[in-house]
C-alpha cells in the first residue's frame, strides 16, 4: 500500500531535470566567477624583483666628461638650458642646467649665480678650503656659500638627468665630485578653491590641488599635533610618483596600517596617473559595483576620517585623496552633517537614505506595479493610469528603458557642455523631452514622473561615485522586475543586501555600523547624535585610543 | 585582531537567528489551525503557554551545547553517545532541516503564486530563491547573521504597523467571552501552537558559534520570546478583525485580515503589499537558516568543505520543495514537521543531556 | 580560453531566455478593471439570444445574469476624442449562465481585454434571486477567488440589481458612490455599517440570520432603502425591513449616533430630536427556559427642529414633555421592530445573540442552533431615557 503512495509522490523526470539544472547552473556561475575574479585581481608580486634593475652610472667628477655626457643625453630635448659661468676667485668652470619654465628665476639668480660669481663671497678666512677639492669642496659650497634652503647631492648620472627633466636645477662645478640640485621645481598650480564636485553650504572652502606638497601642507594646517604621520612612498615603475600615507599614529590600528602599506607596496604598474589607479589596485573586490575606498577633494573630510582611525592616501598630481576603509553609511554622509546642528542633520540624513532607496528601486517598482500587480495600486490611480496609458505601444520594460537611457545620455552630454549651457540644457532637455515623448504617445506621463524622481534622487547623493553605483544597479533591478514582478524586485533587493554583507573593505565589513548592533556606533548612521554625546571613536575601527574627550 | 576570521556571532545576532528560523510560514496559517483545534477565541492563551514550554525546551538544548564550547551538535554528539548513534542522530537532524527548508520554500511559492504572480511556473520562483540563498551562504555565518540583523527589525516594524492599522476593523467583542468555555479549549489549542515553534533546533549548532556562550540562555529566551509575542499579536488582531467563524473559512487568515480594509490616502492603500514584501524577506532569512544548518551538518559529518556541500545540496532542497502535489499535502507536511520537532526533542537533546549529566556525575563520584 | 568563453556565452543565453518568458506580465492598460458586480435572475438580453442562435452556445438551464461594471470607459473603447458632457464613465456588461466563474470567463469570448477583479468594490444581489438560491452558494466564488479582496461590500437590491449600477449623472461611477454612501452613516442612522465579505463569511459560517442594506433604484437613481433579512439556517432572503426598522435596530445596537428621531407633539406638530450621544446596554437574563432581555437606552441630544411656533422650547417643562414624547415614539418604533422580528419573520438580527454569547456562553452553546426560534419566545423589555441637552441657536 505505501508503495503506491511512494510511486505517486515520487517526482517525475522533469522535476529531477530541474533539480539537477539548479545545481549545474549554480556550479557554473560559481566557477566562472572564481575564474574571472582571479584573472582580474592584482597579483602579489615578488618583492625582491622590484628593486630596480635600473641603469646606473656614476658621475665621474671630471667636469668635461660629465658635461659632455649630459649634453649628449639631453640633446634631444629643446627646452634644456645650459648656463655656463665661472666661479669667483677660484675661476672654476660651473654650469647650471635647467628646464624652461620650472625654476624660480629670482632665487637662482640671486642665491646661486650671484653668490658663486661674487668674489667677495669666496674670500674668507677659510682660505685653504678654497683650494680644496672633492667632498670638502662640496661641503663648503653646501654649508657656507649657497643660501638655498633645499639642496641635495646626486651621484648617479641617470638620476641627475631625471631630476633635471623633472624640473630641478642642477649645478655642476669643476672640482666637485658630484652634482648638486639647487632649485626645486615650481610647477604652475591653481588656487586651493572649493572643489566643485563636493560643494557645501557651510564648511571650509578649501580643496586639494595637484601638488603633493601643498596637499600635505593643507593637512598639517588643521592644527598642532605631533601624531599626524605622513609617510612617503614611491609608486610606478617607468615614471615614479610620490604617494603619502597619512594616519594618526596614536589612534590607528597598526594591523590596518600594515595591510594598507602592504597592498600599496604590491602595486605593479608603469605609471600611476590618478588615485583611481591606486584605488583599483588595492581594493578587495574588483567585481563589486560598490566602491571600497572613498575619494574626496576636501581636506576636512580626510582629517575627520583620520581622527576616526582611518587612513588617508594622497597622490602627487591629483587632488583626489583616498580614504580607507569605507563603509556603506559613509557614502551617504557629508561633512556638513557635522557642521550643522543635530536635528537638521538627522533629518537630512534620513532623507538621503530614503533618496538612495528611491533612486535604486523606483523604476523596478514602476514596472512591477504596471505589468504585474494592478491590484496593488489604489483604484483611482489605477483608473487614471489605464486612461493615460491607452495608445502606448511598448510594454513597460521597454518604455522605462527608453526613458532611462535617454536620461543617462543627457547626463553624460551635460558634463561636457560648456558652462553657460550645461544646467539650462539639463533642465530644459529633461522637461521638453519628457513632454514631447508623452505627446508623441511613446511613454505615459506617470513614467515621466517616476523617471524624474529617480534622476533627482540620484543627484541628491553627496558622493558622486556612490551615485554612479546606484545608477548602474537600477538597470539590474529593472530586469529582475520585468521577469518576476514584485517578487523579482524583492529578490533584487535581497541580492544587493547579501552582496553588501559579504563585502569587506580592508577587513571591515561593508555594512557596519548597521550591523552588528553596536549602539554607540549607531549614533552616527542615520541619527546624528548631538556632539557632546559622540564621546568615543567608532568601535568598528578598533582604534587604540577609544575616547575623543579627555 | 583587526580582521575577524573566526565564525563567531554576537549574542544579539544569535537571538535574531533563532527568531528568524522560527518565524516563517506558520504566521499565515496559525490562526486557522489553532482556532480549528480549540474553536474559541481564547487561543491566545495557548500561545503564551506553548511559548513558555518551547523556551524551556530550548534552554535544555542551550545548556547541553554550553558544555561543549565551540562545537556544534554534529561534533559533540559522538562524545556523548558514541559514533554510530551520533551519526544516526545527525542524519535525522539533517533530514529534518532539509524537509523544513523545502516546506518553507513551497509555502512561499504557493502564496506568491496565489497573490502576486499567477501565471509563473513554480520552478521560476523556487530556483532563483535557492540560488540567492546559496550566494549568501558562501559568505559564512557572519554574512548570514548580518543580513538577518538588517531584515529582522524592518520586518517586525512593518508587521506591527500593519497590525495597528487593522484596528480599523478590529472588534474586541470577537475576542470575548474570555474563557467562556473554560480552560479545556486552551489545552486543545496547545497541540497546534507548539507546532508553530518548530525550527528552534538550530540552537544546537548555533551556540557553538557564539562569541560569549555564557550568555546563551539570554539569547535563547529573547530569540524565542520575540516570535511568541508576534504570534500573540497575530492571533489577537486576526481573530479580533475577522472573527472566529471567518478565520475557520479562510485559507490564509492573516493575509485576509489585511485585504479586508483599505487605508485611503496612504500611497499603499492596500496593506497586503508591504506585508507580503517583508514576509518574503523573512521567509528568505528563514530558509537560509535551515539551508545553512543542513550544509554545516553535512560538511561536519563527512568532513568536507562547506562550499561544495552548499552547491551539492541544491537539488535535494529543490526536490524536497516539489514533492507535495496538492494543498492538502503541503499542510500535511507542515503538521508532520511540527510533530517531528517535538519527537526530535524527545530523542535528541533530552536524552543526550541526561546521559551527559549521569556520566559527569558518575565521573565525579568515582573521583 | 575557448572553454570559459563558451561557459560565459551559454550563461548569457540562459539569461535572455528568462527575459523572453515573463509569464505573468500583462500591461495594465490591456486589462479591464471591473469595480462592481450585480447578480440577477437569469434574463437573457436580445443580444444574447441572437448570439446564441448564431454561435450555438447551448445551455440547459441558466440561473444567473451577472452584470459587471467596467471602468474606465477609455479602456473599452480606446482613445476617444473628448466629447461634450454626458459621457458615461463606465460600461455595464451582462452575461448569463450557471456558475459565476463560468460567466466571468465568458467575457473572454466577447472582450479583447481580460476582466480583472482586483478593484471590485460592491457586490449587489437582487432579493428575487436570493429567494431562490442561498447566499453561501452565490458568494462562494467571490470568497474563494484570490483576486477579489475581502473588503468588497455586499448589498441587496429591491428590483433588478443591474439597475443599481446605473446612474444618470455624468462623471459618476455607481460602484464608487454606493460605497461612499455607507460613510454617511454619521448623518443618518438608517444606513447600516457596510457589510464586507469577511463579515459575510462570518455570518455564513455561524449560520445566524443577518441583514444587508437594500438599494432601491429607478431610472438611474439609487438610494438606500431599508434592509433585507437573510435567514441563517437557509441562507435565503425572507423579507424586508423598512427604513424605520433599520433606524430602530441602530438604536438597539447603540450605533445610531448622528441619526434623528421624529415625533409629533401634543398639538400635532412635528418635532425632531438629533442624537448627540447614544449608549445602549442589553442585559440578558436566563432563568431556566425563560429568557429575558433588558434593553437600556440612554441618549443625549438636541432639539433641532420644531414645527410648532406656539411652544417656547427654552422652557424646562416643555423640554421634559418633549422628552416623554420622543421616548414614547421610540418605544413604539422598537415595539414594531420586535413584532416584526419575533412574530412576523421569526429571526434575530439586532445583536441580542452576540450579547448572550458574551454574558452566558454556555447557554449560547446550547441555543445557538435554533436561536431564531428561541428568541421569538423571549421577552424584551425596553427602558428609554432621552435627554434634551440643548435647543440650538434659536431660543424659541
Amino acid at each position: 500500500m505505501w508503495w503506491n503512495t511512494f510511486i505517486e509522490y515520487f517526482p517525475d523526470w522533469k522535476i529531477w531535470c530541474q533539480a539537477i539544472a539548479t545545481m549545474l547552473i549554480a556550479i557554473g556561475v560559481f566557477i566562472i566567477h572564481k575564474y574571472i575574479f582571479d584573472w582580474g585581481k592584482a597579483k602579489t608580486i615578488n618583492r625582491q624583483q622590484k628593486t630596480n634593475e635600473k641603469k646606473t652610472q656614476q658621475i665621474s667628477g671630471n667636469y668635461d666628461i660629465d658635461l659632455n655626457n649630459l649634453r649628449n643625453d639631453l640633446a634631444k630635448n629643446g627646452d634644456v638650458n645650459f648656463r655656463e659661468f665661472r666661479t669667483g676667485l677660484r675661476g672654476s668652470r660651473a654650469v647650471l642646467i635647467f628646464v624652461e619654465g620650472m625654476q624660480d628665476e629670482s632665487q637662482i639668480n640671486k642665491h646661486v649665480m650671484r653668490t658663486l660669481m661674487d668674489n667677495k663671497a669666496w674670500s674668507s678666512s677659510d682660505g685653504y678650503l678654497i683650494q680644496s677639492q672633492g667632498d670638502a669642496f662640496t661641503a663648503y659650497l653646501k654649508e657656507k656659500l649657497l643660501s638655498v634652503s633645499k639642496i641635495s647631492e646626486v651621484t648617479d648620472l641617470y638620476k641627475l638627468e631625471e631630476s633635471i627633466l623633472l624640473g630641478f636645477t642642477a649645478l655642476l662645478v669643476d672640482g666637485m665630485p658630484h652634482a648638486l640640485l639647487v632649485g626645486e621645481p615650481q610647477p604652475k598650480v591653481r588656487s586651493t578653491d572649493e572643489p566643485t564636485s563636493e560643494a557645501l553650504l557651510r564648511g571650509p572652502r578649501v580643496g586639494f590641488t595637484e601638488v603633493l606638497g601643498e596637499n600635505t601642507a593643507l593637512l598639517r594646517q588643521h592644527g598642532q599635533t605631533a601624531h599626524l604621520v605622513l609617510k612617503m612612498v614611491k609608486v610606478g615603475k617607468e615614471i615614479e610618483r610620490n604617494l603619502v600615507i597619512a594616519y594618526m599614529d596614536d589612534i590607528v590600528n597598526p594591523e590596518l596600517l600594515k595591510e594598507v602599506e602592504d597592498r600599496i607596496a604590491n602595486i605593479d604598474i608603469d605609471f600611476v596617473a590618478e588615485s583611481g589607479y591606486i584605488e583599483q589596485f588595492i581594493e578587495d573586490d574588483w567585481l563589486s559595483p560598490f566602491q571600497q575606498l572613498q575619494n574626496t577633494e576636501r581636506p576636512d573630510r580626510v582629517i575627520n576620517a583620520l581622527l576616526a582611525g582611518r587612513i588617508g592616501i594622497l597622490l602627487d598630481g591629483t587632488p583626489f585623496a583616498l580614504i580607507a576603509p569605507v563603509t556603506f553609511s559613509m557614502l551617504l554622509q557629508s561633512p556638513e552633517d557635522y557642521y550643522e546642528r543635530w536635528l537638521p542633520s538627522t533629518l537630512l540624513r534620513s532623507l538621503r537614505f530614503f533618496v538612495a532607496f528611491l533612486a535604486l528601486m523606483t523604476p523596478a517598482m514602476y514596472i512591477s506595479f504596471i505589468s504585474f500587480h494592478p491590484g496593488l495600486i489604489p483604484t483611482e490611480l489605477a483608473i487614471t493610469i489605464i486612461e493615460t496609458r491607452q495608445g502606448v505601444p511598448f510594454p513597460s520594460l521597454i518604455e522605462v528603458l527608453i526613458l532611462e537611457i535617454s536620461i543617462e545620455i543627457l547626463r553624460e552630454a551635460g558634463i561636457r557642455l560648456p558652462k553657460p549651457i550645461g544646467p539650462a540644457m539639463g533642465i530644459v532637455g529633461g522637461l521638453i523631452i519628457g513632454d514631447a515623448a508623452v505627446q508623441a504617445g511613446i511613454v505615459s506621463p506617470i513614467l515621466v514622473i517616476s523617471v524624474a524622481v529617480t534622476a533627482i534622487s540620484s543627484f541628491a547623493i553627496p558622493m558622486y561615485s556612490a551615485g554612479i553605483t546606484l545608477r548602474m544597479l537600477r538597470f539590474a533591478g529593472m530586469l529582475f522586475a520585468a521577469v518576476l514582478g514584485m517578487f523579482g524586485t524583492i529578490l533584487f533587493f535581497l541580492f544587493i543586501c547579501s552582496h553588501l554583507t559579504k563585502l569587506k573593505s580592508f577587513g571591515v565589513p561593508y555594512v557596519t555600523p548597521i550591523t552588528p548592533y553596536r549602539f554607540s556606533d549607531w549614533k552616527d548612521v542615520i541619527l546624528r547624535a548631538p556632539i557632546p554625546l559622540m564621546k568615543s571613536r567608532p568601535i568598528m575601527m578598533k582604534t587604540q585610543n577609544k575616547k575623543r574627550k579627555s | 585582531m583587526f580582521t575577524r576570521t573566526d565564525d563567531k556571532i554576537t549574542t544579539t545576532q544569535t537571538s535574531i537567528f533563532i527568531s528568524s528560523s522560527v518565524l516563517g510560514a506558520g504566521i499565515l496559517t496559525l490562526p486557522r489551525s489553532v482556532v480549528s483545534a480549540a474553536k474559541t477565541p481564547d487561543v491566545w492563551l495557548s500561545i503564551l503557554i506553548s511559548g513558555i514550554i518551547v523556551i524551556l525546551m530550548a534552554i535544555v538544548m542551550a545548556k547541553l551545547s554550553q558544555k561543549f564550547p565551540d562545537k556544534t551538535i554534529f561534533q559533540y554528539a559522538s562524545n556523548i553517545a558514541g559514533k554510530p548513534l551520533a551519526f544516526i542522530i545527525s542524519t535525522l537532524l539533517l533530514v529534518y532541516f532539509i524537509m523544513i527548508a523545502g516546506f518553507e520554500l513551497r509555502v512561499l511559492a504557493e502564496v506568491t503564486m496565489f497573490f502576486l504572480l499567477e501565471g509563473t511556473p513554480i520552478w521560476a520562483i523556487i530556483i532563483p530563491f535557492i540560488w540567492l540563498s546559496g550566494y549568501l551562504l558562501f559568505g559564512g555565518i557572519n554574512a548570514i547573521a548580518r543580513l538577518l540583523q538588517i531584515i529582522f527589525p524592518i520586518s517586525v516594524l512593518v508587521l506591527i504597523i500593519t497590525y495597528l492599522l487593522s484596528l480599523k476593523i478590529f472588534d474586541i467583542n470577537q475576542l470575548r467571552p474570555f474563557l467562556g468555555e473554560g480552560l479545556l479549549p486552551v489545552i486543545h489549542g496547545l497541540k497546534s501552537t507548539v507546532l508553530i515553534f518548530s525550527g528552534f533546533e538550530i540552537t544546537m549548532f548555533l551556540i557553538g558559534h557564539m562569541q560569549h556562550p555564557e550568555k546563551a540562555i539570554k539569547a535563547v529566551v529573547t530569540g524565542l520570546g520575540i516570535p511568541a509575542c508576534i504570534y500573540l499579536f497575530t492571533l489577537i488582531f486576526v481573530i479580533g478583525g475577522l472573527s472566529v467563524d471567518a478565520v475557520l473559512r479562510s485559507t490564509w487568515p492573516t493575509i485576509d485580515l489585511l485585504r479586508s480594509f483599505e487605508i485611503s490616502g496612504l500611497f499603499f492603500e492596500r496593506l497586503e503589499f508591504p506585508f507580503l514584501v517583508i514576509w518574503t524577506m523573512q521567509m528568505f532569512s528563514n530558509f537560509t537558516c535551515y539551508y545553512y544548518g543542513a550544509s554545516l551538518g553535512i560538511s561536519q559529518l563527512i568532513k568536507v568543505n562547506i562550499g561544495p556541500v552548499i552547491l551539492g545540496l541544491m537539488p535535494f532542497i529543490y526536490l524536497s520543495a516539489m514533492i507535495p502535489q496538492r494543498s492538502n499535502d503541503i499542510f500535511a507536511v507542515g503538521d508532520f514537521i511540527g510533530w517531528s520537532s517535538t519527537v526530535l526533542f524527545m530523542i535528541i537533546p533530552l536524552p543526550l543531556y541526561l546521559i551527559w549529566l549521569i556520566r559527569s556525575k558518575g565521573l565525579k563520584q568515582h573521583v | 580560453m575557448f572553454k570559459c568563453l563558451f561557459k560565459l556565452v551559454s550563461t548569457l543565453m540562459i539569461c535572455t531566455l528568462l527575459l523572453s518568458a515573463c509569464w505573468s506580465s500583462r500591461e495594465i492598460e490591456e486589462q479591464s478593471v471591473y469595480v462592481g458586480m450585480a447578480l440577477d435572475i437569469a434574463n437573457k438580453s436580445e443580444r444574447d439570444k441572437q448570439l446564441e442562435a448564431q454561435g450555438g452556445i447551448t445551455e440547459v438551464d441558466s440561473l444567473i445574469t451577472a452584470t459587471l461594471q467596467i471602468v474606465p470607459i477609455k479602456s473599452v473603447k480606446g482613445n476617444q476624442p473628448k466629447e461634450e458632457g454626458g459621457v458615461k464613465k463606465y460600461l455595464n456588461d451582462s452575461e448569463t449562465g450557471d456558475s459565476i466563474f463560468e460567466i466571468l470567463r465568458k467575457y473572454a469570448l466577447k472582450r479583447d481585454r481580460a476582466v480583472i477583479g482586483h478593484h471590485m468594490k460592491v457586490f449587489i444581489i437582487s432579493t428575487e434571486l436570493l429567494e431562490k438560491i442561498d447566499i453561501s452558494t452565490l458568494s462562494d466564488f467571490i470568497l474563494r477567488d484570490n483576486d477579489l479582496r475581502p473588503s468588497c461590500m455586499v448589498f441587496l437590491a429591491r428590483s433588478k440589481a443591474a439597475d443599481a449600477l446605473e446612474t444618470n449623472q455624468p462623471d459618476e461611477i455607481p460602484a464608487f458612490y454606493i460605497r461612499n454612501m455607507t460613510l454617511n452613516k454619521y448623518r443618518n442612522n438608517e444606513i447600516l455599517d457596510g457589510v464586507i465579505l469577511t463579515n459575510l463569511d462570518q455570518y455564513i459560517e455561524s449560520k445566524q440570520s443577518f441583514i444587508l442594506q437594500n438599494i432601491a433604484s429607478y431610472q438611474g437613481e439609487s438610494e438606500f432603502a431599508g434592509a433585507g433579512i437573510i435567514k441563517g439556517a437557509t441562507g435565503k432572503w425572507i423579507g424586508n425591513l423598512t427604513q424605520e426598522d433599520v433606524s430602530s435596530i441602530s438604536w438597539v445596537r447603540g450605533e445610531g449616533k448622528g441619526g434623528l428621531l421624529k415625533a409629533v407633539n401634543d398639538n400635532n406638530k412635528i418635532i425632531i430630536y438629533e442624537i448627540k450621544s447614544l449608549k445602549t446596554k442589553i442585559i440578558p437574563k436566563v432563568d431556566g427556559d425563560r429568557m429575558t432581555f433588558q434593553v437600556n437606552i440612554n441618549s443625549e441630544g438636541r432639539l433641532i427642529e420644531n414645527w410648532d411656533n406656539r411652544v417656547d422650547v427654552s422652557k424646562i417643562d416643555v423640554q421634559t414633555r418633549m422628552e416623554e414624547l420622543f421616548e414614547e415614539r421610540l418605544a413604539t418604533m422598537i415595539q414594531n421592530l420586535m413584532n416584526k422580528l419575533q412574530k412576523e419573520y421569526k429571526v434575530e438580527v439586532a445583536g441580542f445573540g452576540e450579547r448572550l454569547k458574551i454574558t452566558h456562553p454556555k447557554v449560547w452553546q446550547k441555543v445557538k442552533k435554533d436561536w431564531d426560534e428561541v428568541f421569538s419566545d423571549a421577552d424584551v423589555n425596553v427602558t428609554i431615557k432621552l435627554k434634551i441637552t440643548d435647543y440650538g441657536s434659536s431660543a424659541e
